[in-house]
């Protein structure tokens, strides 16, 4: 077995240094047959598929799996009833390392065991961030439903239901390939202690050491794996009660969200803007694009307030303003979209008036559509064209229905966040305060900063990781 | 209206072809436009700062007395034209920022906005219409949103990507343009205008859109230039000159003083060339043919609309006034019998 595990890591994990290390292993370890290694060497060839889950190249069959450990024919089969918990070749398993409580030193220091337990722990705040048993439990059903005879007789619902069984299953897959990953270097590098092969352990050492650098991204990673979280989306902000002051609020909101985005490569846009009448905006909507914009954005949904005293108030006093925050997810995925039909929209020049034709010269073609069943309407007005306006208007206007699409669907299972209309002005998320004392604090997470100026700026990062890291941590039950 | 430009203006005219469109001729009346120009220029961040700033309060101070004096475009408009400006005009990388144009230059195209009212597309040489980037200048009207809709009338005409289109009066090419990209193999669309410089402004689009064996321009009078193809056409559009002539003088001065009186003077009660384009589509159309024509709204795309299924009830059916986005009857439509 350890024999096999060294021949298998040594033909996967490094395939730029293969040959030294299977020469090396050859002259160190004279008792393995040939003609095993050989038909080894075909079945365990492996390569990470794009999702970052394991594959086989080779003919399984012409070896007996039972001779195999447990987690091997969880690889070699699709069906989640037939996971099971991984060990090395003693017995250990990642549980079992947290467990140990073995010290967490410093990367640089050269202790397997550190390496191990930090890896282990990162393990587990993966497994809890993706909620694994309620991942589990779901992909059981799902296994379910898709093997039923009739599935395709829907193939709308069976595709959802494919698509997710197969998004569940490679996120499953790699994580239980990172596990096994560990347990591998750990197995190969007791056994080149106790061969003394200096070389394979100082190469276990370092696997080890990439694998804790690695599993922190990825921890990172799970923060970020709902169903959505991938997509660009929407960030739109409305101001709450209270005129311009807190018109101009709205205003350094939007401010503060397109420098976040900005610094983060995404794409912005400002789709539709209502100006307030002295300063700031009544309301917003800007568009960002790239990946994992609504994961991280999600986070800022709610109401935001402001302490300050007031440029707007002559008398200097100091003013308290909200404004709220949404944000709405585009999702890429057409066959999922809510289908808007035709003949439901009205479609109107907003803000027309008099002649229009020859008679005007403007280069304000903003358009208003509006879907006359559920009444949501969308407004585009910062485009170049009446036709890219009207596909803006027309995009926001499909978020927004495929927003109310996921609120009904949400006591099933998806997640949604609220739209402006559902959020409550009762409670704030989170606090600026910028007189008598100057503080950003999360009302959520308790994260605090004393520095608003940089948070304006859209150094929103501390903020929005520790919300989501919170959310999901906080949870012990969803392990 | 052929003899409103003046012989010795036309051979100038003729003479500027597409090639003088590189900014190397010496002797070019019109510099290319901003978006095309290659980005020999460049400024300092805090230069760039203060033309913003500088126009900003323009736009601010200035926009809502234009709003007020004759409907033209207030603070927010032109807050949206300066940021559309500087896109055109500025490219940023690493950190750098390369213009199009000097900043002395954008100093003076910004007063020309605000102190003559120089319709923005007229500006920066261009106007962004349905998906297309058309290059306008002065001479040839500036295509409007409501004329959009036109081309979406066209591709509900059945088999019409195989069809032989004509365009009436096609100024900047808008019509033609978004029409001839639409079509397959065998549709064509044949743009005619009276002015020289709709001719030669049509040209630099088709061209720039890859579509000269898609649309040809021809010079003249609205059907005059289309004899060999009589009666042979699946379809007309035209957005023709429909403003009654008493209504020219008050105009907003974007329009009045800079946009050309031959693409907007419709005469009297503006309908001179419509009448005369649904008298002559009767016969240019091919039976079952399809006519899309911009009107100024309303009460005049009910006349023409009664005019035709009445006096002309025998040459088409099916005439319809079709509302814009603003709601009002923007275009009447038919086929011919």
């Amino acid at each position: 077995m350890v024999l096999f595990s060294i021949l298998k890591r040594s033909l996967s994990r490094n395939p730029n240094t293969k040959k030294p290390i299977f020469a090396a292993f050859l002259s160190s370890h004279s008792l393995n047959p040939l003609p095993l290694r050989s038909s080894f060497y075909l079945v365990r060839s492996r390569i990470r598929d794009p999702y970052g889950s394991i594959v086989f190249f080779g003919n399984a069959g012409r070896l007996d799996l039972s001779h195999f450990p447990p987690w091997f024919r969880w690889f070699s089969s699709s069906e989640a009833s037939e996971i099971s918990e991984a060990t090395t070749s003693d017995g250990l398993t990642v549980d079992g390392i947290v467990a140990k409580g073995w010290a967490i030193l410093d990367e640089n220091e050269g202790d397997w065991k550190s390496h191990a337990a930090a890896i282990a722990q990162s393990i587990q705040l993966i497994k809890k961030r993706l909620q694994w048993k309620k991942m589990s439990v779901r992909l059981e059903q799902l296994s379910v439903t898709i093997n039923k005879v009739d599935l395709w007789d829907d193939p709308v619902f069976a595709g959802r239901v494919s698509r997710e069984h197969g998004g569940l299953m490679s996120k499953m897959k790699e994580v239980k390939g990172f596990e096994q990953d560990l347990l591998e270097h750990i197995d190969m590098l007791k056994l080149a202690r106790e061969e003394n092969d200096q070389d394979l352990e100082s190469e276990s050492m370092k696997a080890l050491l990439n694998m804790r650098r690695t599993a922190k991204e990825k921890e990172l990673e799970a923060l970020l794996a709902g169903d959505n979280d991938s997509c660009s989306c929407f960030i739109e902000v409305q101001a709450g009660a209270g005129g311009t002051e807190s018109m101009d609020w709205a205003a350094m909101l939007v401010n503060m969200y397109k420098m976040w985005a900005q610094h983060h490569g995404f794409g912005v846009t400002v789709v539709d803007e209502m100006p307030g009448e002295v300063a700031g905006i009544k309301r917003a909507t800007i568009k960002v694009d790239g990946e994992y914009a609504f994961g991280y954005a999600k986070a800022e949904v709610g109401v935001h307030r402001l302490v300050r005293i007031s440029p707007f108030d002559s008398a200097k006093k100091r003013h308290t303003s909200f404004a709220a925050v949404a944000v709405i997810p585009i999702i890429g995925d057409v066959s999922t979209r809510y289908q808007i039909k035709e003949s439901d929209l009205r479609i109107e020049r907003f803000r027309a008036g008099g002649a229009g034709g020859q008679h005007v010269n403007t280069t304000e073609s903003a358009v208003r559509i509006t879907h006359i069943p559920t009444g949501i309407a969308a407004t585009c007005q910062n485009e170049r064209s009446q036709h890219s306006n009207k596909a803006s208007a027309m995009s926001v206007l499909q978020s927004r229905l495929d927003q109310l699409e996921m609120a009904r669907q949400a006591q099933l299972n998806a997640e949604h966040t609220q739209s402006l209309t559902e959020i409550s002005w009762g409670n704030h998320i989170r606090s600026y305060v910028l007189h008598p004392y100057r503080m950003v604090k999360d009302l959520r997470t308790n994260y605090e900063v004393s520095d608003p100026d940089s948070v304006l700026e859209g150094d929103l990062d501390g903020f929005i990781l520790n919300f989501l890291s919170s959310s999901l941590d906080k949870d012990e039950d969803k392990l | 209206m052929i003899s409103r430009l003046p012989i010795s203006t036309v051979h100038l005219r003729r003479a500027i072809t597409i090639a003088s469109f590189s900014p190397s001729t010496a002797t070019q009346p019109y510099p290319p436009p901003l978006f095309l120009r290659p980005l020999t220029y460049s400024a300092a961040p805090s230069d760039l700062a203060a033309f913003r700033r500088w126009a900003t309060a323009r736009a601010t101070v200035d926009g809502p007395r234009l709003e007020s004096s004759d409907g033209g475009p207030g603070a927010s408009q032109l807050l949206r034209e300066l940021s559309w400006l500087l896109e055109d005009a500025t490219s940023q990388s690493n950190g750098k920022i390369l213009m199009r144009a000097d900043l002395d230059e954008l100093y003076r195209l910004w007063k020309e906005r605000i102190e003559e009212r120089k319709p923005f597309q007229y500006v920066v040489g261009c106007e962004h219409w349905r998906d297309l980037v058309l290059v306008v200048r002065e001479g040839v009207l500036i295509p409007r949103p409501e004329t959009e809709m036109l081309v979406d009338l066209v591709r509900e005409v059945e088999g019409f990507s195989e069809g032989l289109w004509a365009d009436l009066g096609t100024g900047s090419g808008a019509l033609a343009v978004a029409i001839g990209r639409a079509l397959e193999d065998k549709g064509r669309v044949f743009a005619t205008d009276l002015s020289l410089d709709a001719v030669e402004v049509a040209g630099i689009n088709v061209e720039r859109y890859g579509l000269k064996d898609k649309v040809e321009i021809r010079h003249g009078s609205w059907f005059e230039p289309l004899k060999d193809v009589k009666g042979k056409l699946t379809g007309l559009v035209s957005n023709p000159p429909y403003i009654p002539s008493s209504d020219i003088p008050g105009l907003q001065a974007e329009v009045g003083r800079h946009e050309p009186k031959l693409a907007l003077d419709g005469g009297m009660n503006g309908t001179d060339h419509l009448l005369h384009l649904c008298e002559e589509s009767a016969t240019a159309l091919r039976p079952g043919g399809f006519f899309a024509f911009e009107t100024n709204g309303n009460i005049q795309s009910e006349l023409i609309a009664n005019h035709m299924s009445t006096k002309w009830a025998n040459c088409f059916h099916n005439v319809k006034t079709v509302l814009d986005f603003a709601g009002i009857k923007r275009f009447v439509t038919g086929f011919r019998r």
